[in-house]
């Protein structure tokens, strides 16, 4: 077969496009953060100003124009701040008077909105006047040095991989073999991760370059400050958007530090001798999962599009195939929404949950790894939900005895019989609540239908649902009750199917009744009682309308299940990801049980 | 080996509906092979059903060897039957349904397995005993359904249609396999079938059954040549024989015709027998019609269809509303719509009477 050249072609514009997107975002992400660095060192510059520069004189707020110039044009000269500042006094420039004024229009805007804006490429933030009440002009920050992820090394190194992988992919196009693919894929990979590792770094210069700058301007305004006091007020105010602590000497340089809310950005600052503080952040770089997300995403687009033009290129050739593969992935694909929408989709959200901590009231949440995990097996009330919820779903195979031998009764077809079998389906047709309430009813201490026979038998009335022995058995005999009609429905369901001629044979053959039974019927139902058991324990793993209407998982947790603990500490302790941890413990717990299934029915075989 | 009795058995299964069985009466000698033969719904399954003790009869006995089992279970029968779905347990391999019967009679276990090889090596299946019924051929599955009744070594067979769902040529080979069973076994079998041929090959009485009613019971030659009405006529033979209806007549004078003649549509047909009158049924194989010039026979008849089948040919014929049918051998170059003469031999002519019970050909003078 001769190589399509348009295919060709089509592969290597579709690689070209994915790393320009790819560089576009990464470009993206290093604007971004320089923004947000250039916007907070404003904002730090203009409280700095506000803490150094003397009151007017002669008016109730704002300052004389020559003291904030000395400061503004001190500022511009203070060695190692990482931006180019311009004071404004009112929308003149005071360090370079020559420069152009800063618009009425973004004054007002930035007024207005009491907050740093990024206006023509730099960060301007308010200044205020001594007490913070009025804007009395504005400081402008552009940082220095422009740290773009597009020069970090790893971006370079997937950038070339990525460009020579696809560029061996598209020559590959309308070949047999899947190798330059998987190259392409990996690749790929590659260059997403590559880029992520550039916008993160970008990440934390953002933050550490911040600190660097917040550093200076609190030593400075410390060094001001006559000796043996600390101005703590005005510190606080220059490193705002940072905590400050007293702290033990340690390098200048920002670092990273572990605490309780998960990774801090901390730089140490020197007041004087022997006395040292630290300023301590939630760095950038904490924040850039969905970076990653968005960077592998756009990355796997090249390898996507030339496996959908390897793809076409086959297909061409076979459009019969073409017809066909498109019709069935139409005919997949609400199936396929519903089930991406409704069950992968929240899967992946539990995940992401499970392996964050977000604190009440805070936005955002952390990485902690497996740390929610870890909290569970440290948990005892974890423990006895879960053996809880084993000892309920015992309530299964119970059940599942009991409706076997009521389909072998009722599995006729005469008027009573049948009436027998919709009798016994109404617990399923009412809702757990209903079910729930009704049993509470029975169960009740002193007016319940149980303790009324009890005592009418003259022995003592016992307190069902309160009593710590009794209380998971009674919520488990209810649900072996609730569902003993369905269980047995399709019981008699299996028992119908299965033909007769093979009872007929083992009559023939000798099979006395029970030996029927043991050697015919209960084999040839197997898969049917796999079906009943896989669905009951997978109900009765995740079972909570029950527990929670007849007990609530009182008394003291002896009827705790797995999914009222989810509930519980998600809604009541709140407490999301310990939540999203259990949540998927269970998922754990029911794909085995599910595997299991899998695995046994693969075995079985049908009828002949 | 046991003979087997049914006396008088009648099966009602729906007190609305006609008996399923009606005062059925067969012995079956010891060691015989007995064919029950009649089309799908005329009871015969019913009757084997009721032998085996899967169903009970409503009234009648059933009697195997000296003992009446009427109300004995199946297990204390000992009998065995093969089912037309072969009905093997898809749970288990080859090797345990063979051994199936006598793992109930709890025989030891070697003895089930010496028992279970000795089977599956007469049957050729001993390579098949790991495996399941459902990685079977059609005609492995039949073979290991037999193996399993023989396995038991019963007093007596019951087989309900075991080939009806093989394809022609394994049918054919499986029929000649079961006589050579039934040779070296020298053991009672009934066999039931709704396929004429299954039954003339194999049988060597054959019970035909309608409606419930056994028709006639006799040898294959018996029943093919002296049919005991007009449906056992019809059922035997493919096809099967042609019955004219026709009104005897006086003849008004003619060559050893006794005097009177049927006429059937475009033929006159002289009766051998001069004893009867009025409405009458003529009975004839196709093999014994033949064809002659126009004018030359008992009549003439339309040419309707012409089946070469090789070795011979049928040709469907109609004079003037009655059908017959003629096999003749070999090839014929006939014309369909040509007009021919119909001829036969007279001792080869079949009578019964409006009712479709036979008739004598003569009756004691």
């Amino acid at each position: 077969m001769t190589r399509p050249a348009p295919a060709r072609v089509a592969a290597v514009a579709g690689a070209l496009l994915s790393v320009a997107a790819v560089l576009a975002a990464a470009w993206r992400a290093g604007e971004r953060y320089a923004t947000a660095y250039a916007l907070r060192s404003a904002a730090t510059i203009s409280h700095y100003l506000a803490v150094v520069t003397p009151p007017a004189r002669d008016r109730a707020s704002g300052y004389d124009l020559a003291p904030l110039l000395v400061q503004a044009r001190g500022l511009a000269t203070l060695p190692g701040l990482g931006v180019q500042v311009e004071v404004y006094h009112g929308t003149a420039p005071l360090v370079r008077a020559t420069g152009p004024s800063l618009s009425p229009d973004a004054f007002d805007e930035i007024r207005g909105r009491d907050s740093a804006e990024w206006v023509h490429g730099q960060g301007v933030a308010p200044l205020w006047d001594k007490n913070e009440r009025d804007v009395v002009g504005a400081v402008a920050a552009r940082p220095k040095r422009i740290a773009s992820p597009l020069l970090s090394l790893w971006l370079l190194v997937g950038l070339l991989v990525a460009l020579a992988a696809a560029w061996g992919a598209g020559s590959a196009v309308g070949r047999p073999s899947r190798a330059p693919l998987l190259r392409y894929l990996a690749a790929s990979l590659m260059l997403g991760v590559g880029a992520y590792l550039g916008v993160r770094g970008a990440a934390r210069q953002s933050t550490d370059r911040w600190l660097s700058d917040a550093r200076l301007l609190v030593q400075d305004v410390a060094a001001r400050a006559p000796r043996g006091r600390v101005p703590l007020a005005d510190l606080a105010r220059v490193g705002r958007g940072a905590t400050l602590a007293v702290a033990p000497p340690a390098t200048l340089t920002p670092r990273r530090e572990a605490s309780e809310r998960g990774r801090d950005a901390v730089v140490a600052v020197r007041l004087s001798a022997g006395r040292w503080l630290e300023l301590r952040t939630t760095p950038e770089d904490a924040r850039t999962d969905g970076w990653l997300v968005l960077l592998v995403t756009l990355a796997l687009l090249g390898p996507g599009a030339t496996a959908v033009v390897q793809w076409g290129a086959g297909a061409v050739a076979r459009p019969r195939e073409l017809r066909t593969t498109a019709a069935a992935w139409g005919f997949l694909a609400p199936a396929a929404a519903h089930v991406a929408l409704f069950a992968v989709g929240p899967l992946l959200f539990a995940a992401y949950v499970a392996v964050h901590r977000s604190t009440p009231g805070e936005p955002g949440a952390r990485f902690v790894g497996l740390e929610n995990f870890a909290d569970l097996v440290r948990d005892p009330v974890v423990w006895t939900a879960l053996r809880n919820t084993a000892l309920f779903a015992l309530s299964v195979p119970i059940g599942m005895a009991l409706a076997l031998t009521a389909a072998l009764i009722l599995q006729g077809s005469g008027r009573g019989v049948r009436l027998a079998r919709a009798v016994l389906l109404l617990p399923v047709a009412s809702s757990a609540v209903a079910v729930g309430l009704l049993w509470r009813w029975v169960y009740h201490a002193d007016f319940g239908v149980l303790n009324g026979l009890l005592l009418r038998a003259g022995m003592p009335a016992i307190d069902w649902l309160r009593d710590p022995t009794t209380a998971l058995i009674a919520v488990t005999f209810v649900a072996v009750w609730a569902q003993l009609g369905y269980q047995t429905a399709v019981f008699v369901a299996g028992l119908q199917a299965i033909p007769t001629a093979y009872l007929d044979a083992a009559r023939a053959d000798g099979a006395g009744a029970w030996r029927r039974f043991w050697h015919i019927t209960l084999p040839l139902l197997r898969p049917v009682t796999l079906f009943v058991l896989v669905t009951g324990l997978i109900g009765a793993f995740q079972v909570f309308t029950l527990v929670y209407t007849l007990t609530g998982g009182e008394p003291g947790h002896a009827t705790d299940v797995i999914a009222l603990r989810i509930y519980h500490t998600a809604w009541e302790s709140l407490r999301f990801g310990p939540a999203g941890a259990l949540g998927l413990v269970l998922f754990a717990i029911l794909l085995g049980v599910t595997w299991m299934q899998f695995r046994v029915l693969r075995r079985s075989r049908g009828h002949v | 080996m046991a003979s087997v009795t049914v006396r008088q058995l009648t099966k009602v299964f729906d007190p609305d509906q006609r008996a399923a069985v009606r005062d059925l009466s067969l012995a079956v000698a010891d060691g015989e092979f007995l064919v029950l033969l009649g089309p799908s719904g005329c009871g015969k399954t019913t009757v084997l059903r009721c032998i085996a003790g899967l169903e009970d009869p409503t009234s009648g006995d059933v009697v195997i060897g000296e003992r009446v089992v009427t109300r004995v279970p199946p297990a204390e029968r000992d009998v065995a039957m093969v089912f037309q779905n072969h009905a093997l347990y898809p749970h288990l391999t080859v090797r345990d349904n063979l051994g199936f019967a006598l793992k109930m009679r709890r025989l030891p276990r070697a003895d089930i397995g010496r028992r279970v090889d000795q089977v599956a090596k007469r049957l050729r299946i001993a390579d098949l005993l790991d495996r399941r019924p459902a990685e079977l051929s059609g005609g492995e599955r039949q073979r290991v359904a037999l193996g399993r009744a023989i396995a038991r070594e019963p007093r007596a067979f019951l087989f309900d249609e075991p080939l009806a769902h093989l394809d022609a040529h394994l049918r054919v080979e499986l029929r000649a396999e079961l006589l050579g069973l039934h040779r070296s076994l020298k053991s009672t079998m009934i066999y039931v079938t709704h396929d004429q041929v299954e039954a003339m090959t194999m049988g060597q009485r054959i019970a035909v059954l309608h409606e419930g009613r056994l028709r006639q019971v006799g040898t294959p030659a018996e029943v093919y040549d002296r049919p005991a009405d007009v449906f056992v006529a019809r059922l035997l033979g493919a096809p099967g024989m042609n019955v004219l209806t026709g009104m005897a007549i006086e003849s008004g004078g003619g060559k050893g015709d006794g005097g009177r003649v049927v006429e059937c549509g475009s033929l006159r047909i002289p009766l051998p027998s001069g004893d009867y009158f009025g409405e009458i049924q003529l009975g004839l194989r196709p093999e014994h019609v033949g064809l002659c010039g126009v004018g030359q026979g008992v009549g003439d008849a339309a040419i309707l269809i012409v089946e070469p089948l090789g070795s011979e040919t049928l040709v469907h014929l109609d004079a003037e509303g009655q059908r017959l049918i003629a096999r003749l051998p070999g090839l014929v170059e006939l014309a369909v719509g040509e007009l021919v003469g119909v001829k036969f031999e007279r001792r080869r002519l079949h009578m019964f009477d409006a009712a479709g019970g036979r008739l004598p050909v003569s009756r004691a003078p």
